[in-house]
């Protein structure tokens, strides 16, 4: 007889939330260098968005523009409104980086829903953008306050926060990357763990409209919804914290 | 071999490939996207200025014919009235000229009459003192055929008189 617990039992096999799959391995020296899914997935995502940027871009006309043409320059206007309104005039030339940002993460976290693992579901993924994100923070406050002013930043307002300054400075890349990485795998997770209980309930009843329905709901909330968020989320907290670094945007 | 990676772990192969992923996907999106779509923009900006300045252009130039129109209708009006009035001043002129030419032709015509008029006048003295001489001869003729007296010549003087006051009438 079918019971509750049978489903989150797991299968024969086990639900089993695995990291991504290592296609191709090979030693450098010491290190060992691993070409995984991911980075498998990510170029199929730079071909296609590269080729989606070449058609949106294609005769591009000053009058009598074509609707292609409207997308491709409302996605420009757009990304240029946001990073000045959040990061000052001064950083517009900032705003491919981050078009490219949302972008990848993103369809990152979309390949989802075409049966792929999400890019954004490997935690090298977030944490490589966070620490861009975290080199552009210390590369800015440098630059802008000076090597001297830098460190001083450390030991403000009195030198016993410095520890503490060090740490919420190291915190930065590691609660980024943490927050988006963990959005995305407890998606996959919850999906994947409703996915065994739907079919295992299907096979229990004998009636497959279980599998079909809820999962597109949920899907549309963990993959639709959640990766746009945390995208978003990311992009946000990126120029955040680089335009903090900015001793210009301090009035 | 793990033919997986760890759930969480850190890969430094992984990092690096998304490394030069992220920098792919940024470059195509700086040199596909924005560069393509600025340049775009740019060029409209451009060509708005263009069409706002020529449009500057056009309109000054228009004001410019204007008043070169309003200008030339004056020009036009004050040459129109120096027209009319060098005609005004022609036509007198002329009419000055043709009256004076009548008062000459008629000055003319009128010497030309009384000329007529003085040769007639010394046409019939001369006609008239042919008439008297013979009308003196006539009556040295009848004095001398007949004997008169006084009375009789004092008539035939007065008769002769007469007469001679209706010939000259009569001139």
């Amino acid at each position: 007889m079918f019971q509750i617990s049978d489903l989150f039992r797991g299968s024969p096999d086990g639900i089993d939330v695995k990291g991504p799959g290592i296609l191709v391995s090979f030693d450098i020296g010491n290190v060992t260098i691993n070409l995984t899914e991911t980075v498998v997935i990510s170029w199929g995502i730079i071909l296609l968005v590269t080729l989606l940027l070449l058609w949106l871009t294609k005769d591009l006309k000053t009058n009598n523009i074509s609707k292609r043409q409207v997308a491709a320059e409302w996605m420009v206007t757009t990304v240029y409104g946001l990073v000045e309104d959040t990061m000052g005039k001064q950083w517009r030339s900032f705003a491919p980086y981050i078009a490219a940002l949302f972008t990848f993460s993103i369809t990152g976290s979309l390949v989802s829903m075409l049966g792929l693992r999400s890019v954004t579901a490997d935690f090298n993924a977030p944490l490589t953008w966070a620490l861009v994100t975290f080199v552009f923070i210390h590369g800015t406050n440098i630059k802008t306050h000076g090597f001297g002013g830098y460190l001083k930043g450390y030991v403000d307002p009195v030198p016993v926060m410095l520890p503490i300054n060090i740490l919420s400075e190291l915190s930065t890349p590691v609660s980024m990357s943490l927050r988006h990485f963990g959005n995305v795998v407890s998606g996959m997770v919850i999906t994947s763990l409703l996915y065994f209980a739907l079919s295992a309930a299907t096979k229990a009843i004998g009636v497959a409209f279980l599998t079909i329905g809820v999962p597109a709901v949920l899907s549309l909330y963990f993959d639709l919804f959640s990766g746009f968020m945390q995208a978003f989320v990311f992009i946000m907290l990126t120029m955040a914290y680089i335009s903090n670094a900015d001793a210009r945007n301090e009035a | 071999m793990n033919w997986n990676l760890d759930f969480l772990t850190i890969d430094v192969g992984t990092i690096l490939f998304t490394l030069i992923n992220t920098l792919l996907i940024f470059l195509a999106f700086k040199f596909i996207l924005f560069k393509r779509v600025d340049a775009i923009l740019a060029q409209r900006q451009q060509e708005v200025s263009t069409t706002y300045s020529k449009a500057d252009d056009a309109l000054a130039a228009a004001n410019s014919d204007k008043e070169k129109y309003a200008e030339a209708l004056a020009g036009a009006k004050d040459e129109a009235a120096e027209i009319i009035t060098r005609a005004e001043k022609k036509a007198r002129l002329e009419g000055d000229l043709i009256i004076s030419e009548a008062k000459t032709v008629a000055a003319d015509v009128r010497e030309k009459a009384a000329a007529a008029t003085e040769r007639e006048k010394v046409q019939a003295r001369a006609e008239l003192q042919g008439e008297i001489s013979d009308l003196a001869v006539e009556l040295a003729q009848k004095i001398m055929e007949k004997e008169i007296d006084k009375a009789d010549h004092a008539r035939l003087i007065e008769d002769f008189l007469q007469e001679i006051s209706a010939e000259g009438d009569k001139a």
